[in-house]
């Protein structure tokens, strides 16, 4: 299960995920021809704190999955990876609706601090063209399901 | 009659247990003519962000007889909507949707078959293969009074697996039970299985 | 001039090493190979000078690429004389998913009936023998192990999950040759390790041997 500091999430292999992935990564990532721009850079995954996890994994998790997969899903027709895009997406939307990061008064900065690194990747998003972005984001996966996977108790 | 209307498939249920999941329904009789089936599925996702989107089922599109195993399409512990057509050459039916929606961790999970075995003064287990998601929670015993209860997680199945040392002339026996994370349940325990170690303790 | 074929990464312990194949149709001709790589999101290729104009068909890209976290592109060409290929280009190489992990290294020390095991996970690829080692451990905190342990004399195998790096195997049979396989493994991610494979004998029973006497 994933522990994102406070944030416990069960029911969700993390093994599926990068099969899914896998299924996909090699037709998506070739798509990506802008090698000088990495929207997920270290920066935005450097020291993150356990407090600051549970926060930053929703709001990546939330774009991703109201933005990315949904109006990547042409690709996906195209490309005829709908059934690894489907497990995918619905594990990952199984994640983003289990964690439920706290909003008292005092985790405002610790939220502040997670919404920087979320606005780091993006803005780098917006600076690209639609198109390219959402390949860039899809092709990313990757690196987000690796750091997510530093939360990962097996 | 190619005129006719085909009939849309009705009753249909899902039959799941140990995580394989089994979509039915009752079979559409058009005299004289070879009836065809298609199965689409749709996760939770699907439904809230995309519902227009449905997938066709991983064995099913087409299939002939009046059942589908969806076990490869559900992979998410999320409802699915699922639904099925008849077509008779090119005409189709209306799509019957199953209702309520289809989640996983509804399924059965029954206590796992196992073998227990001695090597020697070992205690091994052999547990039947269910699939990558399954883990199993075994507890073994010596069979006597005041006796420590130990338990081991186990991930590998379909060879003997080691739980532990025995004292020559005890009986020693295990239970277990299936453990499955992704739904977050399981199972009920076997029935406990007994061996004796003979008098003097004969190595592995 | 086409171009070098089957471009890839193989990488081990994050010992990463690009390797091609000749184009085609050239064979028999003396052709040397120019290499670059890119660090994904960074401005522009960059050199190895070691790996310019070189006759063999590899270069060894570990330090270039020993930020696991990063991940890379590498490009080579072929050059003859004053013409040159075109470059064939990677796909995106991660070092941290896709570096092989290695068989760990098994010490086995036999009694008359018990085996000790003691495991080290393989080192990571270091560009000095004297820079500090690093374990594949560190880097893959959650690395465990599956062991499997066959008797020769009863053909029997069974197995044993094994999270820290010893294990004593007790009650065995004197004289007797057992056969312990050892696969690493990373919960979570994909990724493939290589077994290892040691085999030791229990010492003779001493009880027996005193009897004879």
């Amino acid at each position: 299960e994933f522990h994102f500091g406070p944030c416990h999430v069960e029911g969700v292999a993390l093994l599926e995920l990068w099969k899914a992935f896998g299924a996909m990564k090699d037709i998506v990532v070739t798509q990506d021809k802008i090698m000088s721009v990495r929207l997920l850079k270290q920066e935005v995954f450097q020291n993150v704190s356990d407090a600051e996890s549970c926060y930053l994994a929703h709001e990546l998790l939330k774009f991703y999955l109201h933005t990315v997969f949904k109006d990547y899903y042409h690709k996906v027709v195209e490309f005829k990876i709908m059934k690894s895009f489907s497990t995918l997406a619905n594990n990952l939307f199984v994640i983003m609706s289990k964690l439920q990061p706290r909003q008292e008064n005092e985790t405002v900065s610790i939220r502040e601090s997670a919404h920087r690194r979320f606005l780091l990747f993006w803005s780098a998003f917006k600076q690209l063209n639609t198109e390219a972005a959402l390949t860039k984001a899809f092709g990313e996966v990757d690196i987000l399901l690796t750091w997510m996977g530093k939360f990962y108790r097996h | 009659d190619p005129g006719a209307v085909v009939p849309a498939p009705q009753n249909l249920s899902v039959h799941s247990a140990n995580m394989k999941h089994l979509l039915v329904w009752s079979p559409v009789i058009l005299p004289g003519e070879t009836v065809h089936y298609w199965v689409e599925y749709q996760g939770e996702y699907e439904s809230l962000y995309m519902s227009h989107v449905w997938i066709p089922s991983s064995w099913c599109s087409p299939t002939p007889g009046p059942e589908c195993d969806v076990t490869d399409d559900i992979t998410a512990t999320v409802p699915y909507r699922l639904r099925v057509r008849a077509t008779s050459g090119p005409r189709a039916s209306a799509w019957s949707a199953l209702k309520p929606p289809f989640n996983r961790n509804s399924t059965l999970l029954l206590p796992p078959r196992m073998a227990v075995r001695k090597d020697g003064s070992h205690l091994v287990i052999e547990l039947e293969d269910l699939g990558p998601q399954f883990e199993f929670f075994v507890t073994f015993w010596r069979k006597a009074p005041g006796a420590k209860e130990h338990a081991k997680v186990v991930r590998s199945v379909g060879f003997p697996v080691y739980l532990g040392a025995m004292e020559p002339g005890a009986v020693y026996c295990v239970k277990a039970r299936a453990l499955v994370r992704a739904i977050a349940r399981r199972s009920a325990f076997s029935q406990a299985q007994c061996v004796e170690v003979q008098g003097e303790a004969l190595p592995l | 001039m086409p171009k070098p074929t089957n471009i890839t990464f193989f990488s081990i312990n994050m010992k990463n090493v690009l390797q091609w194949n000749p184009p085609e149709g050239l064979h028999g001709i003396e052709l040397t190979y120019t290499v670059q790589y890119f660090i994904y999101g960074q401005k522009k290729w960059l050199s190895k000078s070691e790996c310019r104009q070189i006759n063999r068909t590899y270069c060894d890209l570990s330090t270039e690429t020993s930020d696991y976290e990063h991940q890379y592109y590498a490009k080579v060409k072929a050059i003859w004389e004053a013409n040159c290929s075109e470059w064939a280009e990677t796909e995106r190489f991660y070092p941290l998913l896709e570096t092989q992990i290695g068989p760990p290294e098994v010490a086995l020390a036999a009694s008359e009936k018990s085996i000790s095991i003691v495991l080290t996970a393989p080192e990571k690829w270091k560009r000095n023998p004297e820079d500090p080692t690093v374990s594949m451990q560190q880097i893959y905190s959650s690395l465990n192990y599956n062991i499997s342990v066959y008797n020769t004399k009863s053909k029997r195998m069974w197995s044993q999950f094994v999270t820290n790096h010893t294990l004593v195997l007790s009650w065995l049979e004197p004289n007797t040759l057992y056969c312990v396989t050892v696969e690493s493994f990373v919960p979570g991610l994909p990724g493939h390790t290589q077994p290892s494979q040691q085999c030791v004998s229990t010492l003779k029973d001493q009880t027996s041997t005193l009897k004879v006497k």
